[in-house]
């Protein structure tokens, strides 16, 4: 025997609706947009401020700051990426070789 | 007046039944889906590698007898897992076509790291997606494929198959991104004055994959009330509470959207919206989307609001030979092409028929087949 959904859950789905259709309007309104980019800039140059404290403090004590292990894993990370390119073209001319009687 | 008649005894005592084993049902698999245990295996239709490289890897599916002579290579998005389309055992797409004769491949791209931050959307047109067809060909022996793109994979299909010199015969696009003006939340973000790409990137020099699903989530934002709503008035029911997990899963699994290809998808085409001009400088030339013999087919669903149809319609007079373009809309939202009541019920048959009366029944081919030893390169 099929039915449908219960009282209750029809209720909820329209209640949901009706908040939904608004709070959606809202969040994908241009104002809403634009202060989500002031939220993400204000919140990215209140950490910048805080890290060049912080780094200046643990430097002080001649301690390495999160900032330094970021840069570093990057350089790792880079010359990672160049050593796969490497492998990968000497991958490709061993290939090529292999296919030239 | 009328007067409503009390249900009979019998009838009031299967009522009682039914809820009072539902109620069981319910407490079984509440405490199951909260403990997490239960959770079913996504992606495990039986494949094989056949091709790799970096993260890439290019995978067929092993089923029974095919039928046709043209290989469905898919082509999925960058920023969703690839298993949406073959979710669950009994409602997989790859599944669905493998079992109407389509020797079926899918590129899957992996899941990005730090490796992966410099990779554009070179790196996956010029490099990934030629050796992964090359690999079709030579696995097969099949002198012309059908591409299937899904979302911003389509966009990386249309790219390589104006942009290469490649076998493709049917190149089916859904749910394709082409014109960003119309992408409406997904995009707003990143307009111009808004924010920048490289404010979204993490240590890793990738977009994180929890902004992205926010991405998504804010799409609506209620919406997980609704959801877990209908899940707790069909708690009881095994396959609804199986399938709810499935996509709630999907949904939540997103991956990292490596840093290179995501400033291009900002400077290209959200804010320039190239696309729409009918090519893309791409690797040193000009890639115009016209320059493909292929037949396009633009699938579009109506109640998609990822990819709302307005900024898929473009791909019907910018993609493809004018005479060999077509159009097809289909009901459903975004996921209408990996899960949901539609998808097998109208969303893949239609897509299976187009793609079958655009293929050649099978000849005896030189390639062999799926279930013959895989072979990884």
């Amino acid at each position: 025997m099929s039915q449908g959904p219960s009282v209750w859950l029809k209720l909820v789905l329209r209640a949901e609706r009706v908040v939904g259709s608004r709070v959606e309007s809202a969040v994908h309104s241009d104002v809403y947009f634009d202060r989500l980019t002031e939220v993400k800039r204000a919140k990215a140059r209140v950490t910048g401020t805080v890290e060049g404290l912080s780094r200046r403090v643990l430097h002080l004590a001649n301690l390495p700051a999160g900032t330094d292990i970021r840069r570093v894993r990057e350089q790792l990370a880079r010359m990672e990426r160049r050593i796969v390119e490497l492998s990968k073209e000497l991958e490709d001319q061993r290939a090529e070789r292999e296919t030239v009687p | 007046m009328r007067s409503v008649s009390p249900p009979v005894p019998a009838e009031l005592l299967a009522r009682v039944n039914r809820d009072v084993e539902r109620s069981l049902l319910r407490a079984r698999n509440g405490l199951r889906y909260v403990r997490g245990t239960h959770r079913p295996a996504l992606g495990t239709s039986p494949k094989d590698v056949v091709w790799r490289r970096d993260k890439a890897q290019l995978w067929r599916y092993r089923g029974g007898p095919v039928r046709f002579g043209q290989p469905v290579v898919l082509v999925t998005s960058l920023v969703s897992r690839s298993y949406i389309l073959d979710l669950l055992p009994g409602s997989s797409s790859v599944g669905f076509l493998r079992d109407r004769g389509f020797d079926v491949f899918m590129v899957d791209w992996g899941i990005p790291d730090e490796l992966d931050a410099e990779n554009s959307f070179e790196t996956y047109v010029d490099e990934y997606l030629p050796q992964a067809i090359d690999a079709v060909v030579c696995e097969t022996g099949a002198t012309e494929i059908t591409m299937v793109g899904y979302c911003l994979g389509a966009v990386l299909a249309m790219l390589f198959a104006s942009g290469h010199d490649a076998p493709i015969r049917n190149l089916v696009l859904l749910a394709t991104p082409m014109d960003f003006r119309e992408m409406g939340p997904m995009a707003a973000a990143l307009v111009q004055g808004r924010l920048d790409p490289d404010e979204l990137l993490d240590d890793t020099g990738n977009v994180p994959a929890d902004v992205l699903y926010s991405g998504f989530y804010m799409m609506a934002p209620t919406s997980v009330v609704a959801q877990n709503a209908t899940l707790l008035d069909n708690l009881w029911n095994d396959e609804f509470v199986k399938g709810f997990q499935a996509v709630s899963q999907w949904t939540r699994d997103q991956v990292p959207f490596p840093g290179a290809a995501f400033r291009q998808v900002v400077e290209h085409l959200i804010r320039r919206n190239v696309l729409m001009e009918g090519g893309w400088r791409l690797g040193g030339r000009e890639i115009e989307l016209t320059n493909t013999s292929a037949t396009v087919l633009n699938v579009m669903a109506s109640a998609d609001k990822v990819v709302p149809r307005p900024a898929s319609e473009p791909v019907g007079e910018k993609v493809g030979r004018p005479d060999r373009r077509q159009e097809m809309v289909v009901q459903g939202g975004h996921a209408t092409f990996g899960t949901g009541r539609s998808a097998f019920k109208h969303t893949l048959p239609r897509l299976a028929e187009w793609m079958a009366s655009h293929s050649d029944t099978r000849a005896k081919r030189r390639g062999r087949d799926a279930d013959q030893i895989p072979r990884v390169r």
